[in-house]
């Protein structure tokens, strides 16, 4: 096992500044943060976190935001909701400052559009913005990996709902063919943050892509949808949290 | 926003001698255009106000490539009135080939749609001005854009429109007018909905451009 860690972190730290960034779009997971029963998130797990990420020689290169929006249907009869979808939510990615994309979970529809968009619903006047979560925080180089760390937070409060942690993988756009590897990393995270022993860990919990119509080929449309079922999976989280102390 | 123009031209000798006299004018190649536009609008329940949004499909293009476009109301009051060229809002956004199943899962039903076939200028004249000539057909059964037919068959819809700010929508105004002007022997635009007749010059003009391919200016 030794063996194996000692040559998987050698190919990790073995970053050549010159190698290219796939000219595609590299892949990524996206993992939040699952506390154990009875405890909840803080601050102070981020802070762990982080410096997991430094301790395993991770290169902190600087902030990174992602918003999550959850939109409403304006409606002229409430009685009538359930015709309309549950959950659309609108989400603008760091990796792509011109572009913005819808997704509707239970209609597993996502869309890739400009900016603009945004501009278009609000004259539109049918749909509103209910509430919105910011992701942000560090990021970090790790060989041919690039880590992002953050909190999740409603826009206009700084009330921790949850922690994220992107792992992507610079080479490779095939989800199928970096499965391997990015298992391995995991295990390898794993293994660095059982040492601080913190009351909770990361979960993964891939979307069915081709749900969606998403093609193994990694996009940007592909960590809209990660990001959709994460917040979910946070919202589930948290519910769970509050019903048990009810 | 945008500021346009159009003209409906009935005799299709018209649009050959209008293409010579566009390809002088703009100095640039003319592109084929074939777009599917679907006008869809809210559904009954769906916000406090009836809101449309129009989906294009460039058919042109290898791959099919989508546009989300809102129109909104044009300029009013006096000073409208006093403008030559109708001036109204306009947001456009690309998008993936979703969107139509996107928005008809948000509660938007189909209004109609056309096909629009012709072809389009762009270029730099004062503004950056866009020249599309188009026939303007229906579809006899839904979103079969082969088996489209004219709606007015004939006709062919000219339009004329440039993308302003409201800082600087004056100087496009005077541009898009001004770029009309050298049309005038051979069509008279007008704002849309606003009906204008032949030009008199019209067969003379339209002649002339045909017999030696735009040499002879009007």
């Amino acid at each position: 096992m030794s063996v194996v860690y000692c040559h998987i972190f050698r190919r990790l730290i073995s970053y050549n500044p010159y190698r290219k960034k796939s000219t595609t779009m590299p892949l990524k997971r996206v993992f939040f943060w699952q506390p154990n029963a009875g405890s909840t998130v803080n601050s102070q797990i981020l802070n762990e976190v982080s410096q997991c990420v430094e301790s395993i020689n991770g290169v902190k290169e600087g902030r990174w935001k992602a918003t999550l929006t959850f939109y409403k249907p304006m409606l002229r009869d409430q009685a009538l909701s359930a015709e309309f979808p549950r959950e659309f939510i609108g989400i603008s990615l760091p990796e792509q400052p011109n572009k913005y994309y819808f997704v509707l979970r239970f209609n597993k529809i996502v869309l890739e559009s400009d900016s603009s968009i945004q501009l278009i619903m609000e004259k539109l006047q049918s749909y509103k913005s209910r509430v919105a979560l910011n992701f942000e925080g560090f990021q970090y180089q790790l060989g041919d990996f690039q880590l992002r760390v953050g909190k999740v937070v409603p826009s206009h409060s700084e009330n921790l709902r949850g922690i994220v942690m992107e792992v992507e993988y610079l080479p490779i756009s095939s989800l199928e063919k970096s499965k391997q590897i990015m298992e391995e990393f995991f295990d390898i995270w794993q293994d660095a943050i059982s040492k601080r022993s913190l009351p909770g860990r990361f979960i993964h919990i891939e979307p069915d892509f081709s749900d969606y119509g998403l093609a193994d080929h990694y996009t940007s449309q592909h960590t809209a949808v990660q990001y959709t079922h994460v917040t979910s999976q946070l919202i589930a989280s948290v519910q769970a949290v509050q019903t048990g102390r009810n | 926003m945008c500021c346009s123009r159009n003209y409906r031209d009935t005799d299709l000798q018209y649009v050959e001698a209008l293409e010579i006299l566009l390809q002088g004018l703009c100095g640039v190649n003319k592109e084929r255009l074939r777009v599917h536009e679907i006008c869809l609008k809210s559904g009954p329940n769906l916000g406090f106000v009836v809101s449309e949004v129009r989906l294009l499909c460039d058919l042109e293009q290898s791959e099919p490539t989508w546009t989300v476009k809102h129109v909104g109301g044009a300029m009013r009051g006096a000073g409208a009135e006093q403008i030559s060229v109708l001036v109204r809002s306009m947001v456009e956004s690309k998008a993936s080939k979703n969107v139509l199943r996107l928005f008809y899962a948000l509660g938007y039903k189909l209004d109609h749609e056309l096909l629009r076939v012709g072809i389009t200028f762009h270029f730099q004249r004062g503004a950056p001005i866009t020249v599309t000539v188009s026939s303007v057909n229906k579809m006899l059964k839904l979103h079969a854009t082969d088996e489209a037919v004219p709606v007015t068959p004939g006709i062919q819809l000219v339009e004329v429109t440039a993308p302003a700010t409201s800082e600087n929508y004056n100087e496009v105004v005077a541009a898009v007018s001004s770029f009309c002007e050298y049309l005038a022997p051979l069509l008279h635009l007008s704002k849309p909905g606003v009906s204008t007749g032949v030009v008199p010059t019209a067969a003379a003009a339209a002649a002339s451009l045909m017999s030696d391919g735009g040499g002879t200016t009007l």
